[in-house]
């Protein structure tokens, strides 16, 4: 389902990047990376907004030719990044936010590892395992 | 370099106006003709009509006209779109022709002129023959016309004119050239726009008329012209909305268009125009997402149709042709004003152009790389002058459907192809395109889009071998990503970044990005960080690195050149900034305590990590250290031997991930005292002087990039970090400390009995005594004040002296006390003086040098000992005075000339007993005193805390006066017990009294006792005070005590401003406090008296006394008195 998934930290910088293709792990790191532009742009303007509860779900940041790159923020400011192609039209919003929502489980199991330092990129074989499904779309 | 093709004309980009003709104007010769066309053609604003005046002479040719066309049967059109008709429609076919003629109504040639300008409009029409061109007729006239319909002979006149000319009156004008010309040719050129959009009108529909005839077999490429064309001239006639049905309709009629390869071109081409139309007008329209939705479609749909494969890159050069048009058609709608967003901005459309341009470059490389030579005879020749747009030079106006030549075909390729490679730079086409993007997304907040497209950017400069530029622009990217620590980004960048180094032999950017490469941050395998390495030390070693891995062939040699040259450049040192950088050597240094006393040594510890994966041995480390004025830098751990030196020094020799750190000492320099020091920087030399060294200097604080992340420091202490090595980590940089003065061993007593009483000089001792191990010189104690927030102005009220015979001196007070041997001790006095009670804050500050000796060197020290002194301030006394009247009994008020007693009570507040020397009244103006000189009473006299002292001195006030009068100033002279010599004075300002005016005083003189039975001489003074002369009576009531002589019932009359005297001789009878025989005065006359009897009653009783003392006789013989006789 989709192509590459990543985590990004508090101050944008790569917690963890997987890339269906390992090949094209440059392109996609330098696509995740401008795609923060507009990640950054949204939560600025909610920011100005409201104050109430913020909608995690950032929805769709840009879309290529070739490629949609969709948007998630916590409430700590961990951004999920994840890409997927733009000829993969059976994925709807919906599939997406459940994407989304599952990675901020395991993302939240990863952190309350006591062994696992905040703001450290994330090594973890369950992490892991648990993307490859999602990006496979088994999970 | 060749045009491109797919460049849009500029009768196509340029913005449709009406063309509008002016014939017989004579503008180099006529001045009038001048000032008229200039009115016309020059000042064009946004508010005037959308036209465009052309200056016709008088024989001008028009575009020659076609033979109509009765069918369209048999016609095959021979392309789409004709190259020459736009601007013909534009500049040369103008839609009225406007004819001046300069003539008045009242001309006196009228006739004559008139058929002359007939023959001039004649002569213009047969130039236009068969066109529908509008006709109009101007007269300039000097005379201002008269109002419509009063001027009978212009109306017959013109009507005549008109009938001549064939013209329509409607097109006839007047234009009087004196005054108003602008408001005159404001309204012409109204009057001609109308003229034109009916021409245009007229002319598309004359078009549309043609498309009955057409089918849509043979002729689907005259219904994309027709349809053009009437869009076009919609758009002369400013009607968007028609011109964009009309040219989305064209554009439907495109896409039905069958493609082939030898058609391919002319159709996008024709595609791409009317696309453009369709966009610009869309934005005009005030329909940006329609544009948007019209571009998309049109490069969905045309992203595909390639066309020949041997031109693959014409397909891509058209692709990005589209989208920087669309670019700029945003763009420019953008700055009319139409808000655009982070996600839609024309920033994306230049990216997607610069992409395509990229496609193009890559199609060009592999389709072109055969073709090295020109085919003969040019096959392009005559690109420049096609009758249709987007044909082939080699085979114009043939229609699609027959087939080509083959080896023409192939030649035209060929030559494509040929100037495809040699003639175009398609670099600087995607970097311009690059640009173009970046600025677009600096704009709309995509900074991190932008520099993905700044290295691609330096990406295109590495290919076209510009490596200064490309390298320029990757270090600037770098230090971006590093922020954000990207590390593979930055990996991908370095590896390029490094290319360019190398082959530009830029040596120090060369050790830069080596050294940064093979820290742990980027993620070269090892292979690859060992090859750098290498080089790195090839480097230092002056000779030229390895070249990089996928460096071109043909590069290199190029670069072995430079490097032979470069490995022995000057400088030989090379300095490294690595606080912008994450390289593979970290440092960190901190001062061990925040503050240092200025005998103590200062310790700086140094931490070096490196992660480099090879052992680093470096030559020398030193520490600067900077402070407000200069820096000083000191050696750490340098090695003694030369030996060692040439071997390297083990202290300095890093294994990888090995972490050291080293600890600087010094002494603070004594003119720091006071002042922060910092440290500067951590320098380590890589290489040894005598080849090529790099000097890598930290700043001190680490990488500190790990906290911008927002991690918390405290979250370090979770990492593991080697058991036998510093924890790096966790080490917290404290860059600067402050230097203080050394504690002195001074002993500095300061004695003073206080309070201090308001205005006494007080004293204040202090005791200095040399507990140092040295003698100190140049010993001064500084006295200040300290103000206080409550009291602001306590300088003011407050006096400091050393020398109490010398004047008051300035607050700080410095006394000097020059040298003091060791344990020998000394005292100084100074006196404090306040006039104002409260406390008085006294800071003491003992300020000396002492010579001491440190690394057998002597070296003067300034040491400071400060004490603070609180004194209080209170009053010595509390002074008040009472008033008596003679009799002593206190009084409220008195009356003038009536003498009374002032009685000062001087209570002592001071806690220790005070010595009154002296006391003294200096009497007001109106007070005197009754006696002749005043004494004090209170002289010598001791007054304990509590105790009050009294003195009374009778005085009396010579005037009556409404206000309270002041009785003068109480000046006490005092000092403490036992104090020598300080003679204090305070004056107080005694109270006032009332004073009251009486007209009459009534004095009793009288002995201050009597005996029995020995007579006493008794006299009454009677004053007036009043200018009035006083008639009273006078009785004496008789007494028991006494008999006596004298005027018993007496009539009186006392002159003004005199006294009458009465004279009684008493003769007491009783001993004892006996009552005197009462005087009593009545008034005679109760008419014209300035005084009542009560008031004369209250007067007697307050002034005569009423008893006196009389003694028992006196054993012997008593004293003879005398008596009045």
């Amino acid at each position: 389902m989709a192509v590459c998934v990543t985590v990004i930290g508090k101050e944008n910088s790569p917690k963890y990047i997987s890339c269906l293709n390992p090949e094209l792990d440059l392109q996609f790191q330098y696509k995740v990376h401008t795609s923060l532009d507009v990640v950054e742009e949204k939560l600025s303007s909610v920011g100005k907004t409201s104050g109430d509860v913020r909608e995690l779900y950032l929805g769709l940041l840009y879309s290529t030719e070739e490629h949609k790159i969709f948007g998630y923020v916590t409430n700590t400011k961990i951004k999920f990044i994840i890409v997927v192609e733009s000829s993969n039209t059976l994925l709807r919003d919906n599939e997406v936010r459940t994407m989304f929502r599952k990675l901020h489980t395991i993302y939240t199991d990863v952190v309350c590892n006591p062994f696992h330092i905040p703001g450290d990129p994330i090594i973890s074989k369950n992490f892991d395992a648990t993307v490859k499904s999602i990006m496979s779309g088994n999970a | 370099m060749a045009m491109d093709p797919f460049d849009f004309p500029p009768e196509l980009c340029s913005r449709p106006l009406a063309l509008i003709g002016l014939t017989g104007l004579d503008t180099l010769n006529n001045a009038v003709h001048r000032t008229i066309w200039d009115a016309f053609s020059s000042n064009r604003r946004q508010y005037r009509a959308p036209v465009q005046f052309k200056l016709l002479d008088p024989a001008h040719e028009f575009p020659p006209m076609k033979p109509k066309r009765t069918s369209y049967d048999w016609y095959i059109p021979k392309g789409i779109l004709k190259r020459n008709w736009m601007n013909k429609h534009l500049n040369e076919m103008p839609a009225v022709v406007v004819i001046f003629y300069e003539l008045d109504w009242d001309d006196p040639f009228w006739n004559e002129k008139s058929i002359e300008c007939s023959s001039r409009v004649q002569s213009v029409r047969a130039a236009l023959e068969g066109r529908s061109t509008r006709i109009a007729v101007i007269l300039v006239q000097q005379t201002a016309p008269l109002p419509t319909g009063e001027d009978m002979l212009a109306a017959e006149r013109a009507a005549a004119l008109c009938t001549s000319c064939e013209l329509n009156s409607k097109s006839l004008f007047v234009l009087p050239h004196g005054d108003h010309l602008q408001g005159y040719t404001h309204r012409l050129e109204n009057a001609f726009y109308d003229l034109a959009q009916n021409y245009y009108h007229h002319e598309s529909r004359n078009i549309k008329a043609h498309r009955d005839h057409l089918n849509k077999t043979t002729h689907q490429y005259l219904f994309v012209r027709h349809l053009f064309k009437i869009g076009f001239l919609n758009e002369l006639k400013q009607d968007g909305h028609t011109a964009l049905k009309n040219y989305t309709q064209a554009y439907n009629n495109v896409l039905e268009l069958r493609l082939v390869d030898t058609n391919a071109l002319e159709v996008k081409t024709v595609a791409g125009f009317i696309n453009y139309k369709l966009c610009k007008l869309m934005f005009q329209l005030s329909l940006p997402r329609d544009a948007i939705a019209q571009f998309r479609r049109h490069t969905d749909l045309f992203k595909n149709r390639i066309g020949p494969k041997n031109l693959v890159f014409e397909h891509h050069a058209w692709m990005s042709k589209q989208f920087c048009v669309f670019g700029d058609i945003f763009d420019e709608a953008i700055r009319q004003g139409l808000p655009a967003l982070q996600t839609q901005h024309p920033g994306f459309y230049y990216q997607q152009a610069a992409q395509h341009a990229a496609d193009r470059k890559e199609a060009c490389l592999e389709l072109c790389k055969a073709v090295n030579v020109y085919p003969e005879p040019d096959p392009l020749i005559g690109m420049e002058h096609l009758e249709f747009y987007g044909q082939r030079a080699w085979r114009p106006g043939k229609l699609s459907a027959e087939p080509p030549d083959p080896d023409k075909e192939k030649l035209g390729i060929v030559a494509l192809q040929y100037q495809e490679k040699h003639l175009v730079n398609h670099s600087m086409i995607i970097i311009g395109l690059l640009g173009s993007a970046i600025t677009q997304f600096k704009t709309y907040h995509c900074p991190r889009m932008r520099r993905h497209l700044v290295v691609q950017m330096a990406e295109e400069y590495y290919s076209s071998r510009d490596y200064g530029k490309a390298l320029t622009l990757l270090t600037h990217m770098l230090w971006d990503y590093r922020c954000e620590k990207w590390w593979r980004l930055i990996t991908n960048i370095l590896t390029l970044a490094l290319n360019c180094a190398y082959l530009s032999a830029s040596i120090h950017d060369y050790v830069v990005l080596s050294l940064e490469a093979l820290g742990t941050s980027s993620q070269f395998p090892f292979d690859q960080k060992t090859r750098i390495f290498n080089n790195f030390m090839k480097v230092l070693k002056k000779t030229a690195p390895d070249p990089e891995p996928d460096v071109h062939e043909d590069e290199m040699k190029h670069a072995r050149d430079l490097w032979i040259t470069a490995v022995n450049a000057e400088p030989l040192e090379i300095a490294v900034d690595m606080s912008n950088i994450t390289a593979c050597v970290e440092s960190k240094a901190r001062f061990t305590q925040p503050q240092y006393k200025a005998d103590q040594y200062v310790e700086i510890e140094v931490f070096i990590r490196s992660s480099c994966p090879h052992p680093l041995q470096f030559s020398r480390l030193s520490v600067t250290v900077n402070n407000p004025n200069y820096s000083s830098e000191f050696a750490v751990c340098e090695s003694s031997s030369q030996e060692a030196h040439a071997s390297g020094n083990p202290l300095l020799l890093f294994r990888c991930n090995e972490v050291r750190s080293y600890v600087c000492r010094f002494l603070p320099d004594v003119q720091d005292v006071g002042k922060e020091i910092q440290i500067g920087s951590i320098l380590l030399h890589l290489g040894s002087d005598k080849e090529r060294s790099a000097i890598l200097r930290f700043n001190g604080t680490g990488a500190e990039t790990a906290t911008s992340d927002g991690m918390c420091p405290e979250l370090q202490h979770f990492r593991q970090s080697p058991q036998n090595m510093p924890d790096f980590d966790n080490v917290r940089p404290l860059s600067t400390t402050e230097i203080i003065s050394r504690d002195s061993k001074l002993k500095l007593d300061i004695l003073h009995a206080f309070p201090a009483l308001l205005g006494e000089w007080y004293p204040i001792r202090i005791t200095l005594e040399n507990e140092e191990n040295h003698k100190i010189t140049g010993v001064s104690a500084n006295i200040v004040l300290q103000t206080s927030g409550d009291e602001p102005n306590i300088e003011q009220s407050t006096q400091l002296c050393e020398d109490l015979t010398a004047e008051s001196m300035p607050v700080p007070v410095i006394l000097s006390v020059g040298d003091l041997e060791k344990d020998s001790s000394t005292e100084k006095c100074f006196y404090l003086r306040a006039h104002r009670v409260g406390n008085r804050n006294i800071a003491v500050k003992v300020t000396y040098t002492m010579i001491i000796k440190r690394d057998s060197e002597r070296v003067e020290n300034s040491c400071v000992k400060e004490e603070m002194i609180n004194v209080p301030v209170v009053k010595p006394f509390d002074i008040t005075a009472k008033f008596f009247s003679l009799r002593f009994e206190p009084i409220a008020k008195t009356f003038a000339k009536e003498p009374f007693i002032v009685m000062p009570y001087v209570n002592c507040a001071s806690p220790c007993p005070l010595i009154i020397e002296d006391s003294s009244v200096e009497l007001s103006q109106q007070v005197c005193s009754v006696d002749a000189k005043l004494e004090s009473q209170l002289q010598s006299l001791r007054l304990k805390n509590g105790e009050t002292g009294a003195e009374a001195f009778c005085v009396s006030v010579s005037e009556p006066s409404d206000q309270p009068v002041a009785l003068g100033i109480y000046t006490l002279k005092w000092k403490r017990e036992g104090s020598n010599g300080l003679v204090t004075s305070s004056s107080v300002t005694m109270p006032t009294v009332r004073v009251e005016s009486a007209p009459l005083y009534v004095e009793m003189i009288l002995p201050a006792h009597g005996w029995v039975r020995t007579p006493m001489a008794v006299s009454y003074h009677i004053h007036n005070y009043t200018t009035r002369l006083l008639q009273l009576e006078l009785s004496m009531e008789a007494s028991d005590a006494f008999m006596f002589a004298g005027h018993k019932q007496l009539k009186l009359r006392i002159l003004p401003e005199s006294v009458h005297k009465m004279d009684y001789n008493l003769y007491p009878l009783l001993s004892g406090l006996v009552a005197l025989p009462r005087l009593r005065l009545t008034i005679s006359d109760e008419i014209d008296m300035p005084i009542r009897q009560p008031q004369l009653t209250e007067l007697l009783d307050r002034s005569l006394p009423s008893h006196v003392f009389v003694m028992p006789q006196g054993k012997g013989n008593p004293v003879a008195i005398k008596v009045v006789s």
